[in-house]
């Protein structure tokens, strides 16, 4: 019995005869039982909030405020789902950040795409100057860009719109996409260019028919980069958009948490609607997320 | 209806960023191609500068004429430039280069020198008004940057306090973080089950959107609705000896408002770091503990003379970027802090910065303060990478 379990915990569990009687056997299992324990325990704490706030947007609308710690409380409902919906411009907020997020994204991954590809493969006076400068503007402290891009904005009287928040998205995360894509394109072999430029393609018809091809591991790294960055975004859109209509769902969050509190199932509610789709998305694009992170760090 | 015209506004404004694009690469291409014909000079100078005139007149909503002059004065420097230094040397990198580069120095070179420009000058709530109609400000000298050190960015709380708050909190996540992260990357490198379950399960506070994490967290430090609280009485009432040792509920939000942000933040920040040094981790070869252990040696000496040394140069790059997001780090601070009553009791320098410009309108002092911040955090991570390049060559 106790063998079993011990093969069941430890994916290399030597064929002991006697884990019972044989010390070293015996160490090995409470040592396996013990890291099971200690993971599951932290791993628990680490997704509470999150079943929590499951549990929380399941509640009928009277018991909001029990101290009731139960994963699916008594009389579970989807009635925050329902009133979220009809009563609040949720939809609106998900369809506002969808636009503008999917505009930066594009924006931001076209110009890198071409930057990075310059970067890789050619030779010319202030190519060290320019990669110092895209390195250094990553130490520009996030918050000290909000006010000058907040008066730009405003002079140019697109405060409250779309384009106002693109224009202030769309190059924040360029230097880390076109870092990326160097990355990348720095393992594709010229050979391959070299073969197409034999056969009379130009320059830039070789990077438009081979190397974009061949990239799009990394372009779509940099496009979720660019996505999840400008979709979970909070501070500039509190200075830019005013006017529920345009708010993003971030701001629609905070507000449903914020000011009303009789609406704390309504903001679980749309916390987990949110929370769900980019939590797949995360999960599953987190490898090469991962490498990608990695790679930019690596070749520096 | 609303949506259509919601798409029609957007896509509108990616074609128009498109033709800005081509216009931009056709006046490079131009300088390029055609520097040594002898029609060079007198074209360049009639069609841009007023090519340049007309797109800003569109952009602006107002027409200038004196514009023009200032155009042609930069067309021919522009164009003498190509003519007689570039002479059309390395086309296609510098044409691949120009949208972004361009779109760089317009989003984050030129706010930064408007940056440093309003520190020097006078822009406040009283005096916007006149800037948005004039475009002029009162000229302030250093007198912004005087104030940083003398007065409080909010109502209360001093420069000096703040930095001193701003290295604690910033040492003590890092800190954290890294403890944190690799004690699990530790237990997640054996061979065990469910390894990949596991990992999912530790990487979910870094996956979720971080408002919602955040809020989610706030939530949990509610005085009475909150898991903590509730966690705490439930203790209490089974262990009753506990409350002799000082155990009770608090108000986490306004009485330990910096405590709270740094646990939220500490559990924010830890699936990061577990990652990254589980990847390191996984990167060591296995013969190096073969060896050690013929040698007889313990765990702790493996962890020190082996893990440790092998794993610094995966942690050193992700320990120098989590010490800038978490000095850098206004979201946790202000979605925790910034409705419950406005405490500044945990603010650090950026979030004291945001506030001051946002919430205090206080526009040109925000700008002196953010200039002070960024110098700081460049002398430190100048002087922190030094010493990395020469812990580097040391070896």
């Amino acid at each position: 019995m106790l063998r079993k379990i011990t093969r069941w915990f430890s994916a290399t569990a030597e064929d002991a005869s006697a884990v019972l009687r044989d010390p070293i056997q015996r160490a090995k299992f409470f040592k396996y039982l013990a890291i099971h324990v200690i993971i599951i325990s932290t791993a628990a704490l680490f997704v509470y909030p999150l079943l929590r706030i499951f549990s929380v947007s399941l509640r009928p609308g009277d018991k909001l405020f029990s101290t009731d710690l139960s994963l699916i409380p008594d009389g579970a409902t989807f009635v925050a789902y329902a009133s979220l919906l009809r009563d609040t411009m949720f939809l609106r907020w998900l369809w506002n950040s969808l636009l503008i997020t999917l505009a930066t994204s594009f924006i931001g991954v076209s110009l890198a795409s071409t930057a990075a590809y310059a970067f890789s493969r050619f030779q010319f006076p202030g190519k060290k100057a320019g990669l110092i400068l895209l390195l250094s503007s990553q130490m520009i402290p996030a918050g000290m860009l909000i006010l000058p891009l907040f008066l730009m904005i405003m002079k140019l009287k697109l405060m409250n719109t779309y384009l106002g928040m693109i224009i202030a998205y769309s190059v924040s995360s360029l230097p880390f996409s076109i870092w990326i894509l160097k990355g990348y394109y720095d393992t594709i072999p010229r050979s391959l260019e070299e073969a197409a430029l034999v056969d009379g393609t130009s320059q830039v018809g070789a990077f438009w028919r081979i190397i974009l091809p061949l990239s799009t591991p990394a372009l779509s790294i940099a496009f979720l980069f660019n996505f999840t960055t400008a979709w979970n975004e909070y501070l500039v859109a509190r200075v830019v958009l005013f006017s529920s209509q345009q708010y993003t769902w971030t701001l629609g969050l905070f507000e449903l948490q914020g000011q009303y509190i009789t609406q704390w199932g309504m903001f679980a509610a749309g916390s987990m609607l949110v929370t769900i789709p980019v939590l797949c998305v995360f999960l599953y694009s987190s490898k090469w997320l991962i490498s990608g992170l990695t790679l930019g760090s690596v070749k520096g | 209806m609303e949506i259509l015209r919601s798409i029609y506004e957007v896509a509108g404004f990616i074609v128009l960023i498109a033709l800005g694009v081509g216009a931009l690469e056709a006046y490079f291409y131009y300088h390029f191609r055609y520097y040594d014909r002898p029609w060079f000079f007198p074209v360049a100078l009639a069609a841009f500068p007023i090519g340049a005139l007309v797109a800003a007149s569109a952009i602006a909503g107002s027409y200038e004429f004196s514009l023009w002059f200032y155009f042609l004065l930069a067309e021919a420097l522009i164009a003498a430039a190509f003519r007689y230094v570039v002479k059309g040397r390395h086309t296609v990198p510098y044409l691949l280069l120009a949208p972004a580069f361009v779109g760089l120095a317009l989003l984050l070179v030129y706010p930064f020198a408007f940056e440093v420009y309003l520190s020097f000058h006078d822009l406040k709530l009283n005096t916007i008004m006149m800037w948005k109609n004039t475009g002029r400000i009162p000229f302030a000298g250093l007198s912004q940057y005087v104030k940083v050190f003398t007065t409080s960015p909010l109502s209360e709380v001093t420069f000096w306090a703040l930095l001193g708050r701003t290295l604690l909190w910033t040492f003590s996540n890092v800190f954290f973080h890294v403890l944190g992260g690799f004690a699990l990357a530790l237990l997640l490198n054996n061979a065990i089950r469910f390894k990949g379950a596991y990992r999912t399960l530790l990487v979910i506070p870094w996956a979720m959107p971080q408002v919602v994490a955040v809020l989610a967290m706030r939530g949990e430090f509610h005085s009475q609705n909150g898991f903590v609280n509730i966690a705490i009485t439930k203790l209490l009432a089974a262990f009753p000896f506990l409350a002799s040792l000082g155990v009770a509920p608090v108000q986490w939000l306004s009485d330990y408002p910096l405590l709270t942000c740094t646990i939220v933040n500490i559990w924010l920040g830890i699936p990061f770091m577990m990652v990254v040094i589980l990847g390191g981790l996984q990167s060591i070869s296995s013969s190096y503990y073969d060896a050690a252990d013929i040698d007889g040696a313990s765990y702790l000496q493996k962890l020190r003379f082996i893990t440790v040394p092998l794993i610094k140069p995966v942690l050193m790059p992700a320990v120098t970027l989590g010490t800038v997001w978490t000095f850098n780090n206004i979201n946790v601070i202000y979605l925790v802090t910034g409705q419950a009553g406005g405490t500044e009791q945990a603010d650090i320098l950026v979030s004291a910065l945001y506030k001051a410009a946002f919430t205090y309108n206080r526009y040109s002092y925000s700008a002196a303060f953010a200039i002070v911040v960024f110098a700081l955090l460049f002398f430190i991570s100048v002087t922190y990478l030094h010493g990395f390049d020469a812990a580097k060559e040391e070896r």
